[in-house]
């Protein structure tokens, strides 16, 4: 998974995605979500991390089987069971399947997001979905400001604490000193990406082209059109 | 051949007193030019005027031209300037786009249309050359300041301009990097014949490799060209420069030392899965002044980020003989915090709004407030954001609000940072007469061991996590 093309990859997963949302069927959510684990794993995502990861998916998943599980529509609803995703059959089934959502969509997105390298991911976008590059760039340089953001935070509550002012974590007079630092930090990165060469519209060459391959279209083959015309064949609803 | 100032006239907006002010000058390719100057004498300004950056990211030149190598480097794109002009800047936290050392000088060379069948090796001489090979895959958020000055470095060596632009590249980093950038930069000028014109405070790291130090007043080169080998320190000083091995000649009041105030009880501060600082302890008086030294990275920011409670940390910290942890509502503030970059104290809309919010207790704010600001000579600011302020103002508004406030101990990081002489005096005297005055303790961290060692009463190094006392005598 590691090696695809980061924008193959992404319309293939995303082609599942939408199948998934037009199916009422938590077998299929479940494939996906066993599939994604095990793909995860195959790429060498540790077993400990996949784990910790999936806490709060469980946690989502539990929440939204005891609400599909207690909140089953009702006959004379206007939304019926048999065209979207309250289920009549039973209220444990409409449970799973909700569930099963869940579960498939977040095995999905982990399956992207563990799997791509960023930088690869930018490169691909830029010249498979011809991405500008100043926005491709200053997506990547901005990526580099995130860390630093978690520690500003900090610092400007210290700052307020050691003139005697208690702020709450989410107090709007913590806001305006981080804005400030943002912009600044933005005007920067860059002058320096400037001094660097980089310009909007000057014509680059790239160290490692980024290509699509024949097991790319393999594996946009068969999530845009195998698994669609699958599912086509063995549910009368998509 | 080099750098040509013509009568170059520039301002930031229409209205303003010019930055510089019809300035001329020609700075040879074959030299290591240090230009120097007191703060805000438009040094910085000069050198992003050279480097193009300026006026098309700010302000206007309204008379005069530059050229470098006979081009006018406004009149260039950015892959034809950066060959011919390459940057270092003094923050080294900001001057990368890319997540690796690999990737950040791979985007650099595509930047300027390098074959990729010629990337590879590019890569590797330019790492080489700055002796970072280790460092290639790491990311460059690992990375400490001096190794990401050096990221910075090979960044430029790949590119390979006719002229390196120096913004106070060692502002950042301790001794020992600064001094294995600077011979990699002399080698640089030596072997590939890079044009070197750098700006800096302190002279210490440019000794033995600067061929020139040229100085600025007010928007202007004197006229007179320094040997950097002859130097006078003297004269040096008058003109605001830091010459090593001279005093700050302090004034302030001897020590009266008082009873502990702040103790620190084997203090450990972890990230990720290394251990930062190892079981801490030390005790802080009252009235004392306690400076602490260590190479970059040591853990001076970390420690005195556990202090004021940005970092989280095992052991005990008391105030007063109470854990800091359990202060109460009224006792928040008790230990000030001076940052290395005063905009990260900022609090208040207006620069008066800066120090009414210490005042805000005292019943006489209005009429205090007007007192500081007019002694910090920011009165006339008093209605703008402090953000708009100049760098030597920011700090001393920054120094000026902590001290207003009621606190037991100041924990000052680095609180002369990028300060000319004459700013480090003047922000050093004003707090230690504040700490003799109302018998508070402070501790300052600094790289300058010359600042430790006139103004501290007990020195401290920070190695291998450890807190050591040390005498002024084995500095």
């Amino acid at each position: 998974m590691r090696s695809l093309n980061p924008a193959c990859k992404f319309i293939s997963l995303l082609a599942v995605t939408l199948l998934l949302a037009g199916l009422r069927d938590p077998w299929w959510n479940l494939s996906a979500f066993a599939v994604s684990m095990f793909l995860l794993l195959l790429s060498g995502v540790r077993l400990r991390s996949l784990l910790l990861y999936l806490i709060p998916v469980a946690l989502a998943a539990a929440g939204m089987f005891f609400t599909g599980y207690r909140f089953t529509a009702e006959g004379n609803m206007p939304v019926r069971s048999d065209t979207f995703l309250l289920s009549g059959d039973s209220n444990l089934m409409n449970g799973i399947t909700q569930l099963s959502r869940v579960l498939a969509y977040a095995g999905l997105g982990y399956l992207f997001a563990l799997t791509t390298d960023r930088v690869f991911m930018i490169r691909s976008f830029q010249k498979q979905f011809h991405l500008p590059q100043v926005f491709a760039y200053g997506l990547l340089a901005a990526w580099g400001i995130f860390p630093h953001m978690a520690l500003e935070y900090r610092r400007t509550r210290a700052a307020f604490r050691a003139r005697g002012i208690r702020v709450f974590p989410i107090s709007p007079a913590l806001l305006a000193p981080l804005l400030v630092k943002s912009v600044r930090w933005s005007e920067e990165l860059s002058i320096a990406m400037e001094s660097k060469g980089f310009s909007q519209n000057a014509e680059r060459t790239e160290s490692t082209p980024v290509r699509v391959h024949t097991k790319d279209i393999v594996f946009t083959l068969l999530c845009c059109i195998m698994l669609p015309a699958a599912a086509f064949m063995t549910h009368s609803t998509i | 051949m080099g750098i040509l100032f013509d009568s170059l006239t520039f301002t930031y907006s229409d209205g303003l007193k010019p930055v510089i002010a019809g300035l001329s000058c020609c700075i040879a390719r074959e030299e290591i030019t240090v230009l120097t100057g007191a703060s805000g004498c438009g040094k910085s300004t000069l050198l992003y005027l050279a480097a193009g950056l300026y006026p098309e990211n700010a302000g206007k030149i309204t008379g005069g031209r530059i050229l470098i190598e006979e081009h006018d480097p406004a009149s260039l794109d950015p892959p034809q300037r950066c060959r011919l002009t390459g940057m270092m800047f003094q923050n080294p936290e900001l001057q990368f786009c890319m997540d690796t050392v690999r990737n950040e000088i791979l985007f650099c060379l595509e930047n300027i249309s390098t074959p990729p069948d010629e990337m590879e090796d590019r890569l590797h001489a330019s790492l080489s050359f700055c002796g970072i090979e280790d460092l290639e895959e790491r990311t460059l958020l690992s990375l400490s300041g001096g190794e990401k000055q050096k990221a910075a470095l090979a960044c430029i060596v790949a590119i390979s301009p006719e002229w390196l632009l120096l913004d106070e590249p060692f502002a950042n980093i301790d001794d020992e990097s600064a001094r294995s950038i600077a011979s990699s930069l002399e080698k640089l000028h030596r072997e590939k014949g890079t044009g070197i014109l750098a700006v800096d405070h302190r002279l210490d790291s440019w000794l033995g490799i600067a061929d020139t130090v040229i100085t600025m007043d007010e928007g202007k080169i004197i006229p007179e060209r320094i040997d950097a080998r002859h130097l006078d320190p003297e004269r040096l000083e008058s003109l605001g420069v830091i010459v090593p091995g001279r005093s700050y000649s302090p004034s302030i009041p001897a020590p009266v030392p008082g009873e502990t105030v702040l103790e620190i009880r084997d203090l450990t501060v972890t990230r990720g899965k290394t251990e930062l600082l190892h079981s801490v302890s030390a005790s802080f008086r009252r009235g004392m002044i306690y400076a602490v030294l260590g190479e970059s990275g040591a853990g001076k920011s970390t420690l005195f980020g556990a202090l004021s409670g940005i970092f989280p940390y095992k052991g005990k910290v008391l105030l007063d003989g109470k854990d800091i942890r359990h202060l109460g509502h009224k006792e928040t503030g008790r230990i000030g915090f001076i940052t290395q970059n005063p905009q990260d104290q900022f609090v208040g809309g207006t620069v008066r709004d800066e120090i009414l919010t210490s005042l805000r207790k005292n019943p006489d704010a209005d009429a205090k407030s007007e007192e500081i600001l007019r002694l910090i000579k920011l009165w006339r600011y008093r209605d703008i954001s402090p953000y708009l302020l100049s760098q030597g103002q920011q700090r001393r508004l920054g120094t000026a609000a902590l001290i207003a406030y009621d606190c037991h101990c100041l924990v000052c990081d680095e609180p002369t940072y990028a300060q000319d002489r004459k700013n480090t005096i003047s922000i050093m005297d004003s707090l230690c007469r504040e700490v003799r005055e109302r018998n508070i303790a402070m501790i300052f961290s600094t790289h300058d061991r010359q600042l430790a060692a006139d103004y501290a009463d007990e020195i401290l190094i920070l190695e291998e996590g450890k807190l050591h006392a040390v005498t002024e005598s084995s500095l």
